[in-house]
């Protein structure tokens, strides 16, 4: 008795409610497969370190050319640009040269403005925030009298990395006729 | 309590068998229907039970798949990203090695004897493609022969190298370049000076048979 209405409910049984639930299980196992491949993209450390990368570099190209830009006229705020820009032993250095370096701004009547031709990070420490950046620089000065120069520099920078904002913390022109190499 | 429990549930097929004609007519929840094993349930509240399950599960099969497919196109945007892309010093073994051999190369086509320009050529020619090997070919015919009249020795060495960009079998570097002429002091007075000046390139490289060719370069 029970069998036989078994079986006449199998009959009965229309496709779509086991086509509904097998199509929402494959539901499931997309959107679980899915997830899980975006929060594995989401969580590569290479991405991650990539990210680094490229934030170590705009951070440090920005930096440097804001150490190279200076108007006699506007010396607050391109001074405290400076400071905010770096970090470390060079913001010490900064800080405490910024009284004489007003004067002889003030005295000289300069104003720099520098361009950056190009970048490039050559050493990265993503777990202890340190960095290296290459920059090819160009520098404009114009003289109180009016007169322009051109100056192309390349610097070495170094990067530390405080309270998740990279900052230079050294920077210095590479060295020409030296021996180093790198 | 429970003897008398028991008996219902003993009980219960009884009706549930006999209802079955009516729960199957409507499209509920299948695996539940031919088992009758929940008698609790009052078959007269059934259909809109039935009903309310079915608008659930299509409303969750659409938002999972609608999420995963939001999921979906996060890794994908993820993973096609610019800074993901780029392999620079994220591939280490490969950053160095593109570095070196676009520094050595450079140091090898821009370096000379006042006799051997040959050699520097002959690198050239093996280390250079495209673009940058027109450029040279140029540069080169205008200065060969006052190189060999003014009997200048010049060495050229990459001092850093950075590599901008990487993907792949492409390349950018920036490299900054020391290089040093020498006059010849045989001849004139004797005066064996030598200076050294700074230089600046960006280089674009592609990889061709397993070996970084230089396709472009940029004074900067």
């Amino acid at each position: 008795m029970k069998r036989a209405v078994r079986l006449l409910g199998v009959g009965r049984w229309r496709p779509l409610p086991a086509l509904a639930l097998a199509l929402a299980l494959v539901a499931v196992g997309f959107a679980a497969w899915a997830g899980q491949d975006w929060y594995r993209a989401a969580h590569d450390e290479q991405a991650a370190y990539a990210a680094q990368r490229d934030a170590a570099l705009s951070a440090g190209e920005q930096a440097v050319q804001n150490l190279n830009t200076l108007d006699h006229r506007e010396l607050k705020r391109g001074l405290d640009l400076w400071e905010s820009s770096t970090t470390g032993e060079l913001h010490d250095q900064l800080a405490s040269g910024r009284d004489e370096f007003t004067a002889q701004v003030k005295e000289a009547k300069t104003v720099s403005t520098a361009r950056v031709l190009s970048g490039a990070v050559t050493e990265l420490d993503d777990r202890a925030g340190r960095a290296r950046v290459l920059v090819a620089l160009r520098v404009t000065v114009e003289a109180a009298d009016g007169a322009k120069s051109d100056k192309d520099s390349r610097m070495l920078g170094e990067l530390t990395r405080t309270d998740g904002r990279w900052k230079l913390s050294a920077l210095g022109q590479a060295p020409v006729g030296g021996t180093s190499t790198g | 309590m429970t003897p008398t429990w028991l008996l219902r549930r003993s009980a219960a097929p009884e009706p549930g068998t006999v209802d079955e004609p009516d729960p199957g007519t409507d499209a509920t929840d299948a695996p539940a229907e031919p088992e009758a094993a929940e008698p609790e349930e009052a078959p007269a509240a059934r259909p809109p039970n039935g009903r309310l399950r079915n608008a659930v599960l299509a409303v969750t099969a659409v938002v999972l798949v609608l999420g995963g497919c939001g999921f979906f196109y996060g890794a994908h945007q993820l993973r096609s990203q610019a800074p993901a892309r780029n392999q620079a010093l994220t591939d280490a073994e490969a950053t160095s090695r593109v570095a070196g051999d676009v520094g050595n190369a450079l140091a090898r086509i821009f370096s000379y004897t006042p006799d051997g320009t040959a050699a520097a050529e002959r690198s050239a020619s093996t280390v250079l493609d495209g673009r940058a090997a027109r450029q040279y070919e140029t540069l080169f015919a205008r200065v060969r022969d006052d190189l060999t009249e003014q009997r200048v020795t010049l060495s050229t060495r990459a001092v850093r190298t950075g590599v901008i960009e990487l993907d792949g079998d492409r390349a950018r570097l920036l490299v900054f370049l020391d290089q040093t002429s020498h006059r010849d002091p045989g001849k004139d007075k004797g005066d064996a000076a030598a200076t050294t000046a700074a230089a600046q390139l960006t280089v674009t490289a592609r990889l061709d048979d397993d070996r970084w060719r230089i396709v472009d370069i940029k004074a900067r």
